[in-house]
C-alpha cells in the first residue's frame, strides 16, 4: 500500500512538472497583449513586439480594395488613432464604424501591420444595430 | 396577447416549480406529480414561442428580432435558439423533459433519495423559470409597446442559415441539461446515505446519453465553423468552445472510470467529484456564452442575465462541494489500486489527463477575467497555447486508447499488455516506414500514423478473437459470430467504435493542422493558377437571386491532373435583412484532401475577383469520425438486440433505465 502511495506521488510529480513545463513554455508562445490605441501608443515597450489591438475603424482615410486584398484604415482609441494597414481576406463584417480586433506589428514607417482582423460578435453588434433602427421607427 | 399568455404560463411553471421544491421535503409522490405538470406548462410556453415564431408573429421583440416573413420555415424553427431568450427557454424544455422522465426512473427509491435529487431538480428548473420571468434581457415572450409592431421582422443572422446550425445548438443543450440528472441522482444517493452503488447503473445511462449529445453537438458546431465562417478551420479555442469542451472532457472522464467502480467499488470519490464538476461545467459554460464575460466571437453581448448565472453557478459549486464534505466518508472506495500497470492504472491515467486538460483549458479561457480583477490590459492566450500543452497530453490519452483492448485487470496485466503489443507494434513500425518513404518526415504525423494503425490492429483483433471464440463455443459461422460478439457486450465494442471514431479524428486534425495550405490570390477573369497539382481557373462572375438574398456567385474550374474538372461556386450573399455581406465556401472534398474556395472580394463587376483557397488535407476524416463516435456512443446506450443464452447469468432487477442491457458489470453491484 505505501509502495503503491510512493509511485503514486512519484508519478504526479512528473506529470504535474511536465504539463507546468509545457503550460509555462505555451504561456509565453502563445501570449499577446490585448490593448486599446492609447496605451499601445503610450507605452514604447508594446510597439516591439506583436500584440492585439482593439478599436473603432475611423469614418475617415478608409481603403477597401478587397479584389487586392488589403485595407488601411485608421483605428480610433478612446482618444488616439493609428494607421492600420492590413492583408488578407477582409471579414463580411469589416466596414467604417465598426469594432474590430487587429493582431500584428508596428513597421518602420509608424504604421502598424496586421494579419488577422477580426470584428467584433454578430449578434452583439445586430442586436445594437436592431435598437438602433427601433429608435428611428415612429 | 401572446406575450400575455407566455408570460402568463412562464409564471405559473414557476409557481409549480417553488411547489416542487417545498412538496419534495414533504411528499415525493406530490413532488412527483408536481415535476410532470411543470414540464407540461414549459412545454407550453415553448409551444407558444413556436407558434409565434411560425406565424410571423411580430408582437413579439424575439420572433421580429430573429425571423422576417420571407424566412425558409426551418429556419423559423431554429430561430426559437437564435437568441438569448430562446435559448434559455429550449435549455428550460430540454432540462423539464429529462428531469420528468428521470422521476419515473426514481419511484422505487428511498423517500430520502427521491428528496434531495427532486430538489435538486426543482431548482435548476425554477432557476430557468425565474430567469426568464423577472430578467428582462431573458424573457422570450416580452411585446412591443402598443403601436410598434414593425411590419417585418429583423431577419436572421445570415451566418445561423445553415443546416448544421438547426441541430448544433439544440444537441448541444441536450447535453448540457442532461448533466443535470447524474448530478441530481447523486445528490439523491449522498444525501440518502445510499451506500450501493446500484443507482450508477441509471446514472451512467444518462451521463452516455448527454456526453453523445454532447459530442455531436460540439463535433456540428465545429462543421457550422468550417463551412460558414470562411477562414477553413473548424476549432479556433474561442472561449465559447472551450466552454463547451469543459464539461465534456470531465464526462469522458467520468465515463471511463465509472465502470471500476460499479465492478470493484473503486475511484468512488473521484466519479462522484467528476459528475458534479460535469454539471458545474454546463452551467459555466451556459454561463460564458450568455454573459459576455469573455470577448468572443459566439457569445451573445453583455446582460444582466450574466451575473444572475454567475449566482447560480457559485450556488451549484457550494452544493457540490457541501455535498462531497459531508458524504466523504460514505464513499470510501471499496477497492484501493493495486497495480500502476493494467486497466486501473490506465483508467486512472486517462482521468489524471483528461482532468489537467480542464484545468488547463480553463485556466486560459478564464484568465482574461480572473487578470482583468487586476489589470487594466491582461491580455489573452492565442491558439498556440492551447495546442502547446493539449496537444501532447492528448498524444498520450490517443497512446492509451491505443492500447485500450489489451488491459486487463490483475496481475496478469503487465505480460498480456506486451504480449499483445507485439503484432500491432511491427505492424506500426512498418507503417511509419511507409509513410517515410512516400515522403512523409513530420514527427506529429509519423506518430499519429503509428498510433492510429497501432490502435486499429489492437481494436479489429480483439474483436475477431472473440469472434472465433465463439465459432469454436457455439458453432457459428464467421457473420453471424462477429455480430454476436458485437451484441454481447455493448459497452466494451461501443467503446471501441468510439475510441475508432476519435482515431480518425485525430488523423483529419493532424492532415489538416501540419500540412494545410492557403493563399490569396487576385484574379482576372480567365486567369489560371497551379494549387495543389489542381489547375484553378477562374472564370467570371455572375448575380442570382433567391427567396431572401442576392447572390454574387464566382465560377471557379478545379482540373485535376488526370483532366477531370469540377466547377465551384464560392459566393457572397447579400441578404435583404441584413447590411452586411455574407460569405459562402465552395468546397471539393474527398478523402484525401478538401478544397476550400472563399470569394474575398472583386471589382469591375468581378473582372478581378480576390480568391481564397484553402487546402486542408485529410479533413474529410474529422467528419467521419464524428460518424463512427456517434455509431459507437450509440451502440453503447442501445439495449441488446439478441436474447442472452447463457442460462449462468443472474437476473437482477434494474431501474427503468433508457434501456436495460444486463452485463456482468451490473450484477456484481445488486
Amino acid at each position: 500500500m505505501n509502495r503503491m502511495r510512493t509511485k503514486l506521488a512519484i508519478a504526479a510529480i512528473v506529470l504535474i512538472s511536465a504539463v507546468g513545463y509545457l503550460a509555462l513554455a505555451g504561456a509565453s508562445k502563445g501570449w499577446v497583449y490585448y490593448l486599446d490605441v492609447d496605451s499601445y501608443l503610450a507605452d514604447a515597450s508594446y510597439q516591439t513586439q506583436r500584440v492585439r489591438l482593439a478599436g473603432r475603424v475611423d469614418e475617415q482615410d478608409l481603403n477597401l480594395a478587397p479584389a487586392k486584398l488589403t485595407a488601411s484604415f485608421q483605428l480610433l482609441g478612446p482618444t488616439r488613432k493609428i494607421g492600420i494597414t492590413y492583408h488578407g481576406v477582409i471579414p463580411d463584417t469589416f466596414k467604417a464604424g465598426a469594432d474590430v480586433v487587429v493582431e500584428g506589428r508596428l513597421d518602420d514607417q509608424g504604421v502598424f501591420q496586421a494579419d488577422t482582423l477580426m470584428t467584433k460578435c454578430a449578434s452583439k453588434y445586430q442586436a445594437e444595430e436592431h435598437a438602433k433602427r427601433l429608435e428611428q421607427k415612429p | 396577447m401572446t406575450a400575455l399568455t407566455g408570460d402568463a404560463v412562464l409564471s405559473m411553471a414557476l409557481l409549480v416549480a417553488a411547489g416542487t421544491l417545498l412538496a419534495a421535503m414533504l411528499n415525493v409522490r406530490a413532488a412527483r406529480w408536481m415535476l410532470w405538470a411543470y414540464t407540461v406548462l414549459i412545454l407550453g410556453a415553448g409551444a407558444v414561442l413556436l407558434t409565434a415564431l411560425l406565424q410571423s408573429n411580430f408582437k413579439l421583440i424575439y420572433v421580429a428580432q430573429y425571423t422576417e416573413r420571407a424566412l425558409p420555415t426551418a429556419y423559423k424553427m431554429a430561430a426559437f435558439w437564435a437568441g438569448q431568450q430562446g435559448s434559455l427557454l429550449l435549455w428550460a424544455i430540454l432540462l423539464a423533459v429529462m428531469s420528468a422522465v428521470a422521476a419515473v426512473q426514481w419511484r422505487g427509491r428511498s423517500a430520502r433519495e427521491q428528496t434531495a435529487a427532486l430538489a435538486v431538480l426543482a431548482v435548476t428548473n425554477g432557476f430557468f423559470a425565474a430567469l426568464m420571468l423577472f430578467v428582462r434581457d431573458a424573457d422570450p415572450f416580452t411585446a412591443y409597446a402598443v403601436g410598434k409592431t414593425p411590419a417585418d421582422g429583423f431577419g436572421l443572422n445570415p451566418l445561423l442559415q445553415n443546416p448544421s446550425m438547426i441541430a448544433h445548438p439544440l444537441l448541444l443543450f441536450v447535453g448540457y441539461a442532461g448533466f443535470t440528472v447524474p448530478f441530481a441522482m447523486l445528490a439523491g444517493a449522498l444525501a440518502g446515505g445510499e451506500r450501493s452503488d446500484a443507482w450508477l447503473v441509471t446514472a451512467r445511462k444518462w451521463l452516455l446519453f448527454s456526453w453523445l449529445f454532447l459530442s455531436v453537438g460540439i463535433l456540428l458546431g465545429a462543421q457550422w465553423a468550417y463551412v460558414e465562417l470562411g477562414w477553413g478551420g473548424y476549432w479556433a479555442w474561442d472561449p465559447v468552445e472551450n466552454a463547451s469542451l469543459l464539461p465534456w472532457l470531465t464526462a469522458t472522464a467520468v465515463l471511463h472510470s465509472i465502470g471500476l467502480q460499479l465492478q470493484r467499488g473503486m475511484f468512488r470519490r473521484w466519479n462522484a467529484a467528476l459528475i458534479g464538476t460535469s454539471f458545474i461545467l454546463c452551467i459555466l459554460a451556459t454561463y460564458i456564452t450568455r454573459s459576455g464575460a469573455i470577448q468572443s466571437v459566439h457569445a451573445f453581448g453583455d446582460s444582466l442575465v450574466g451575473p444572475v448565472f454567475l449566482g447560480f453557478l457559485l450556488l451549484s459549486i457550494i452544493t457540490v462541494v457541501g455535498l462531497l464534505a459531508w458524504r466523504w466518508q460514505l464513499l470510501e472506495p471499496k477497492h484501493t489500486l493495486e497495480r500502476l500497470v493494467g486497466k486501473e492504472g490506465a483508467f486512472l491515467a486517462v482521468n489524471v489527463l483528461l482532468v489537467l486538460i480542464t484545468i488547463v483549458t480553463m485556466y486560459g479561457t478564464m484568465h482574461p477575467v480572473l487578470a482583468g480583477l487586476f489589470k487594466e490590459n491582461p491580455g489573452s492566450y492565442g491558439p498556440e497555447f492551447y495546442n502547446h500543452v493539449v496537444v501532447p497530453l492528448g498524444l498520450l490519452l490517443v497512446a492509451l486508447m491505443s492500447v485500450g483492448p489489451l488491459l486487463i485487470i490483475g496481475s496478469e496485466a503487465g505480460k498480456t499488455l506486451l504480449q499483445g503489443m507485439i503484432i500491432p507494434g511491427v505492424l506500426s513500425v512498418i507503417a511509419i516506414g511507409v509513410t517515410v518513404v512516400m515522403g512523409v518526415h513530420n514527427v506529429y504525423a509519423l506518430l499519429c500514423v503509428a498510433l492510429t494503425v497501432f490502435t486499429f490492429v489492437n481494436v479489429l483483433r480483439g474483436l475477431l478473437k472473440a469472434a472465433i471464440d465463439r465459432m469454436k463455443l457455439h458453432d457459428e459461422g464467421l457473420a453471424l459470430a462477429l455480430l454476436r460478439a458485437l451484441d454481447g457486450d455493448h459497452r466494451r465494442y461501443g467503446g471501441q467504435t468510439v475510441h475508432l471514431g476519435m482515431i480518425l479524428i485525430v488523423v483529419g486534425v493532424t492532415g489538416s493542422s501540419l500540412f494545410s495550405d492557403k493563399q490569396e490570390l487576385s484574379m482576372k477573369a480567365g486567369d489560371s493558377v497551379q494549387v495543389a497539382g489542381f489547375t484553378v481557373r477562374y472564370d467570371g462572375m455572375e448575380q442570382l437571386r433567391h427567396a431572401n438574398f442576392t447572390a454574387f456567385d464566382a465560377a471557379v474550374t478545379l482540373t485535376d491532373a488526370a483532366g477531370n474538372s469540377s466547377v465551384l461556386h464560392p459566393q457572397v450573399r447579400y441578404y435583404d435583412k441584413s447590411e452586411q455581406p455574407n460569405s459562402e465556401v465552395a468546397l471539393l472534398t474527398n478523402l484525401k484532401r478538401d478544397i476550400y474556395i472563399t470569394l474575398a472580394g472583386w471589382e469591375d463587376n468581378g473582372k478581378l475577383a480576390a480568391i481564397q483557397i484553402i487546402v486542408n488535407p485529410l479533413l474529410l476524416w474529422i467528419w467521419i469520425g464524428s460518424v463512427v463516435l456517434t455509431l459507437g456512443g450509440t451502440l453503447c446506450l442501445l439495449p441488446r438486440l439478441c436474447p442472452q443464452r447463457q442460462a449462468d447469468h443472474v437476473k437482477v432487477t434494474l431501474p427503468v433505465g433508457l434501456g436495460s442491457c444486463q452485463t456482468p458489470a451490473m450484477e456484481q453491484t445488486s
